[in-house]
């Protein structure tokens, strides 16, 4: 078994109070294992995203706590707890979420520069922009670097997004139903790219209610009524072969 | 420093900002034209204060004015070398001005000055307006009326005298379009030995056929204040109604050293108009006229009176003017002049009249800025209030800044979650807002200080313009801020100050929207619709 690198304890999240109040987890536990390929399911509204988002630190469970490599990242100080984002993980949208004002390459050369002082700027910026080139290549839009995000398909968007979550060689990917929003040809080439990412090592936790899509994962949770349910391999899922060593996206 | 990059990138795409430098620029441009007309103003009335008197002024504040000025002149010259450079004596009372080819009456303040020491203390020199285009020819003694004649040819010729001062001042001008605006209108025409002008203007002189000349009784010269006597037009120049030379009479009213009248008539003086004073402050300018001293010390009975008991009494002045070796500390010299005073009036002993005693005791030793403390401190106190209210209006700009980066701060939420989903701290999207407004604040300055530089400099020519559309809109009126053009200097200092403080302004009405902004958790800001 490989090491677990990371791993949610009884995770609850409510939104709301009082009589409208509505418990989205009510003790979700997960964990997940280095270069592994990890999806959630579960029926639309059932939290998968709330998971995610507790697992990203984009929002703080009301109880339970998410540990990444052994460190209760809700026990951090909120800088720190930026850096986790900004560097320990990857997040891709659904909506890709990309910043209309920058072009494709700025918005994936941003998070290089969200955390660094005035003074390492030029020379972030300068190693910053060669990655994310490279990335851009990778992805098969270094014709499109120049272009805004409203001159791009939504296929090339989430490529964008893609790029962008991988930029700072995050340890941990997290994926909101990343084909959610495209259609089935382009889903299916960005699941593609999803799995040989993977392939390379790169540990994904992804959302999405597709079990086609789910299929593509080494294993398969369900989320209902707030908490997993259902965990292990799955039919027609891959193997997960826990590798030697993780290897380097870029 | 991404914040300073998104910030310039927000700049450039979104429309709301520019509503944000237009308000920043507008109420910078307001504040910096009110700094620099009420600056000017005040920088106006102090130079033109200053030029008025002299650095240092002995002065009674009474009418029957105090003896022993002119040994007290010599002891400064002998004890104060290196403090005073000259003193000279002025006389002032009041007076019924007239102008006899006119029967026009006005009251007055008529002025005993030395005029060749009274122009060495002060800048009267520089207001006088026919010293300027024919020089030397102003003097306050005895003269006739200077008449134009026709040459040969059929051209009107002035005096010699002064068509020699003429061409000497058309030598020594530098700015030839002065020379060039004279020559197209030497001057206007009144008839001799009717002196009133055929149509009023500029320059008015009496012609008559023969040859040029000075004609009449000779008469002690009066300058009158440009405001007393003339009409000013819109673009500020005068209209003169009588010629140079034209006759004036002055009535007084002579005062015993108890300030009693003397039992005697009113004295009547004869004199001969010669000039026009224009220090610039219309009080001073509609008022004053200006008379040779001893001329009227005599009138007055101010000079050495035979006295019942034997022997003369002393002559009087109302204020000896003192000007002061160059690189003096104005303040130093006057408290050493004070001292030199105390030390010289003790030095009269017991000998003085009971009438000299108090009027030595009403003497005190002023700075020019002593003197016109109270105007001063009035407009700088205009200027703190006048600024301090369009500040308040500023203000308005702020809370509009304010509002605009609320709402900036609410269209730009879901890009506040993704740039905290990227790992951007609080404190950093805090920072963004605050960058942004601080660029909003400093194209905004920089946009109103050329905006308010361009209408300062040139406020005097849209005032002209939009007077051509409609008298009505002349909103600077001369006889009410006593200078016919609206001082257009914009100081650096106050500029800088102005943009620094719009700068801040606009980060301040930031704060608020950037402190939302930084406490929102990204799936808050990302879930925003």
């Amino acid at each position: 078994m490989s090491k677990p690198i990371l791993r949610a304890k009884g995770i609850h999240r409510a939104y709301g109070t009082g009589h409208a109040q509505v418990k989205v987890l009510r003790g979700a536990t997960l964990d997940a294992s280095e270069a592994e390929f990890l999806v959630i399911m579960g029926a639309s509204g059932c939290g998968k995203s709330t998971l995610l988002h507790v697992l990203g630190a984009l929002d703080a469970p009301d109880r339970g706590m998410v540990e990444f490599r052994g460190e209760n990242i809700f026990d951090l100080p909120p800088a720190v707890r930026g850096r986790y984002r900004n560097r320990d993980v990857g997040f891709v949208f659904q909506f890709y979420h990309l910043l209309p004002e920058l072009n494709v390459l700025e918005n994936v050369v941003i998070p290089c520069l969200v955390t660094h002082s005035f003074w390492s700027w030029r020379s972030i910026r300068r190693e910053s922009r060669k990655d994310a080139i490279k990335l851009l290549d990778r992805m098969g839009l270094a014709d499109r670097a120049k272009h805004r995000p409203n001159q791009l398909s939504g296929g090339e968007k989430q490529r964008v997004a893609i790029a962008r979550a991988l930029i700072n060689r995050p340890a941990l990917l997290l994926a909101d139903e990343p084909t959610g929003n495209l259609d089935e040809k382009t889903g299916g080439e960005i699941l593609k790219l999803l799995v040989e990412l993977n392939a390379a090592g790169q540990t994904i936790i992804m959302v999405t209610h597709d079990a086609k899509v789910a299929s593509l994962a080494h294993r398969r949770v369900h989320l209902s009524e707030g908490v997993i349910r259902e965990t292990g391999n799955q039919s027609g899922g891959r193997e997960f072969v826990p590798p030697a060593k993780t290897k380097v996206v870029l | 420093m991404y914040k300073w990059f998104l910030a310039w990138r927000y700049l450039n795409t979104k429309l709301i900002a520019f509503f944000g430098i237009a308000s920043v620029m507008l109420c910078v441009a307001m504040v910096l034209v009110v700094l620099s007309v009420m600056g000017g103003f005040l920088d106006t009335i102090r130079a033109r204060s200053r030029g008025l008197h002299s650095e240092i002024v002995l002065e009674a504040g009474t009418l029957q004015g105090f003896p022993y000025y002119e040994e007290f002149s010599e002891y400064l010259s002998s004890e104060l070398p290196d403090v005073v450079r000259i003193s000279t004596p002025v006389i002032y009372t009041y007076g019924i001005f007239r102008v006899p080819a006119t029967t026009f009456t006005k009251p007055a303040r008529v002025l005993g000055i030395r005029l060749k020491e009274y122009v060495q203390v002060n800048d009267f020199k520089g207001g006088l307006y026919y010293e300027r285009y024919f020089p030397g020819t102003t003097h306050l003694g005895q003269q006739g009326i200077p008449v134009a004649g026709f040459t040969l040819e059929g051209e009107i010729e002035l005096p010699p005298q002064l068509a020699a001062a003429n061409a000497q001042w058309r030598q020594a001008e530098t700015d030839r379009a002065a020379v060039a605006a004279f020559d197209k209108m030497p001057f206007e025409k009144a008839l001799y030995p009717s002196v009133t002008s055929v149509l009023p203007g500029e320059r008015v002189f009496a012609v008559t056929s023969g040859d040029p000349s000075y004609l009449g009784p000779e008469r002690n010269g009066i300058i009158v204040g440009s405001d007393l006597l003339h009409y000013r037009r819109p673009d500020g120049k005068f209209d003169r109604m009588i010629a140079r030379g034209a006759d004036i009479a002055l009535t007084l009213m002579p005062l015993s050293p108890t300030g009693n009248p003397t039992g005697e008539p009113p004295v009547r003086l004869a004199l001969r108009y010669v000039d026009d004073s224009r220090t610039g402050i219309y009080e001073i300018d509609s008022l004053c006229v200006y008379v040779d001293h001893d001329l009227l010390q005599h009138q007055m009975a101010m000079d050495a009176q035979p006295l019942v008991d034997g022997g003369f009494s002393k002559p009087r002045i109302n204020q000896l003017l003192i000007g002061l070796q160059s690189g003096i500390d104005i303040n130093i010299a006057r408290d050493r002049i004070a001292a030199a005073w105390s030390k010289f009036s003790l030095s009269l002993g017991d000998n003085l009249s009971d009438a000299d005693e108090r009027a030595l005791s009403f003497v005190d030793v002023y700075t020019w800025e002593d003197l016109q403390r109270q105007f001063i401190q009035a407009v700088e106190k205009e200027k703190v209030l006048v600024t301090f209210l369009f500040g308040l209006i500023s203000m308005v700009a702020i809370v509009l800044v304010g509002c605009i980066f609320y709402m900036i701060v609410e269209k730009k939420t879901k890009d506040i979650g993704i740039l905290k989903a990227l790992g951007a701290p609080g404190r950093g999207i805090g920072g963004l807002f605050i960058a942004y407004a601080a660029a909003v604040g400093v194209f905004g300055s920089i946009l109103g200080l050329i905006l308010g530089s361009v209408f300062v400099w040139n406020i005097n020519a849209i005032q002209d313009f939009l007077a051509s559309l409609n008298p009505q809109l002349r909103v600077w009126s001369p006889d009410v801020y006593s200078f016919d053009r609206i001082p257009e200097v914009v100081k650096q200092a106050d500029a800088f100050w102005v943009a620094i403080i719009a700068i801040l302004s606009s980060m301040v009405g930031s704060i608020i929207p950037a402190f939302i902004a930084a406490r929102v958790w990204p799936v808050q800001a990302l879930r925003y619709e």
